[in-house]
């Protein structure tokens, strides 16, 4: 008589997915911290490479292009935690829908810069062009990421899961 | 029986929504601090870069109005030259047309603007843009703008690399007949540093986003060739 089940598709999803999670939460993590700390050291380039997209006035821009690198390291550090984990995944993808937005409109407009996302773009060097299609594709990446979180946002080793006290129980209402 | 089974599913069901009520502020304070986080960390950016504009800004002898270029010549087309002296362009630019600026200069038919702006400090190591655009205007206070921009594109250093040293930027002044030990002074002071500052952050609001940028009469030069300048000229002079 044998008694083994084999495990299930949905049993092997249920084991594997938390750490998919997690995965995907560091990544994430790591994505914002490298993009906030490579600008936060000359701000005002930042403001600058946020200016040359034209979208926004001057002096919108700069102040913008000062905040996002200091938003963008704390968002890795809330996603390092896992703290709010559903909601700074939301956050992390808006973020990321604006700058896919951005790229998408200054390459329909013509304009030959550097995405700035990480380090601080703006003006390209002679004989660089912009190369607008990866960036698209490597921000796209980064937005499954954090659908990944929005959808399950109860990973292991995170201050969300210290709070419940259970990890294993997925919140609903999280 | 059954009443004792009802109380224990009332009770089970009671526990239940104690527990929903706990999570859902949990999360709610959860949220409330990871905001709060973000907002914080958007205000000291903004404080930070506040802190880091520079009220006082000494601008060169030789610059123009509100103090974003140094000015050669007076005829009646301006044109405005936007380079970092770390850009190759900028200094093809320079060597294949900078005669025939000079020309026009001469002949009193422009007014050019020099607008060192450092929009490439990420390609050196040492800031190299900020720093030999400070050095310009050094020599501007010295009157010998123009010979020295033309000095360092000639030594212009290769992008990535550490650029050229402080004590290099005052060997090429010296070679201009500045003074070499006022130059290194006004460099280690980083005198015109904040006039930098400005002159690529109001490049940056007129919407040059590349180096070299060329405008005459604020239009732009499409073809950045001696004879290119020269038809825009002679076309904005009409």
């Amino acid at each position: 008589m044998i008694m083994t089940a084999m495990p299930t598709r949905s049993d092997r999803w249920t084991t594997l997915r938390p750490w998919l999670g997690l995965a995907a939460r560091l990544g994430l993590a790591a994505v914002w911290l490298l993009a906030g700390a490579s600008k936060v050291g000359d701000l005002a380039a930042s403001g600058r490479a946020v200016n040359a997209y034209q979208i926004l006035p001057y002096d919108v821009a700069v102040v913008v292009g000062a905040a996002l690198p200091f938003v963008e390291l704390a968002l890795g550090v809330l996603l390092l935690l896992g703290l709010a984990t559903r909601l700074v995944a939301g956050v992390s993808t808006a973020l990321l829908v604006v700058f896919v937005a951005g790229i998408v409109s200054a390459w329909s407009r013509g304009l030959a810069i550097d995405c700035g996302c990480f380090g601080t773009g703006g003006e390209l060097a002679a004989g660089q062009s912009p190369s607008y299609l990866p960036e698209i594709l490597r921000d796209l990446g980064f937005l499954a990421l954090a659908g990944f979180l929005i959808t399950w946002p109860r990973t292991p080793v995170s201050v969300d899961a210290a709070l419940a006290g259970d990890p294993t129980v997925e919140d609903d209402d999280e | 029986m059954s009443s004792r089974k009802g109380r224990k599913e009332a009770a089970r069901v009671v526990r239940e929504q104690m527990a929903r009520e706990r999570r859902r502020k949990r999360t709610l304070w959860a949220s409330v601090a990871a905001i709060a986080v973000l907002v914080v960390a958007g205000l000291i950016g903004w404080s930070v870069w506040s802190g880091q504009r520079s009220g006082e800004v000494t601008v060169p002898t030789g610059a123009n109005g509100d103090g974003t270029g140094i000015v050669a010549g007076s005829g009646p087309v301006t044109v405005d030259i936007y380079e970092d002296f770390l850009c190759p362009a900028c200094k093809q630019f320079d060597e294949s047309v900078g005669p025939t600026v000079d020309r026009l200069i001469s002949e009193g038919k422009v007014r050019v603007v020099y607008h060192p702006v450092a929009y490439l400090n990420r390609f050196s190591t040492t800031q190299y843009s900020t720093r030999s655009s400070a050095a310009s205007g050094c020599a501007a206070e010295n009157g010998r703008f123009r010979e020295y921009a033309k000095r360092l594109f000639a030594a212009q250093p290769a992008e990535g690399g550490t650029g050229l040293s402080d004590d290099q930027l005052a060997d090429l002044a010296a070679e201009v007949g500045m003074d070499r030990n006022g130059f290194a002074a006004c460099l280690r002071d980083g005198t015109f540093k904040p006039w930098t500052d400005r002159v690529t952050d109001e490049a940056s609001r007129a919407g040059i986003t590349g180096t070299p940028t060329v405008l005459v009469n604020g239009e732009e030069l499409a073809e950045r060739s001696p004879e290119g300048l020269t038809a825009a000229v002679e076309a904005a002079g009409r």
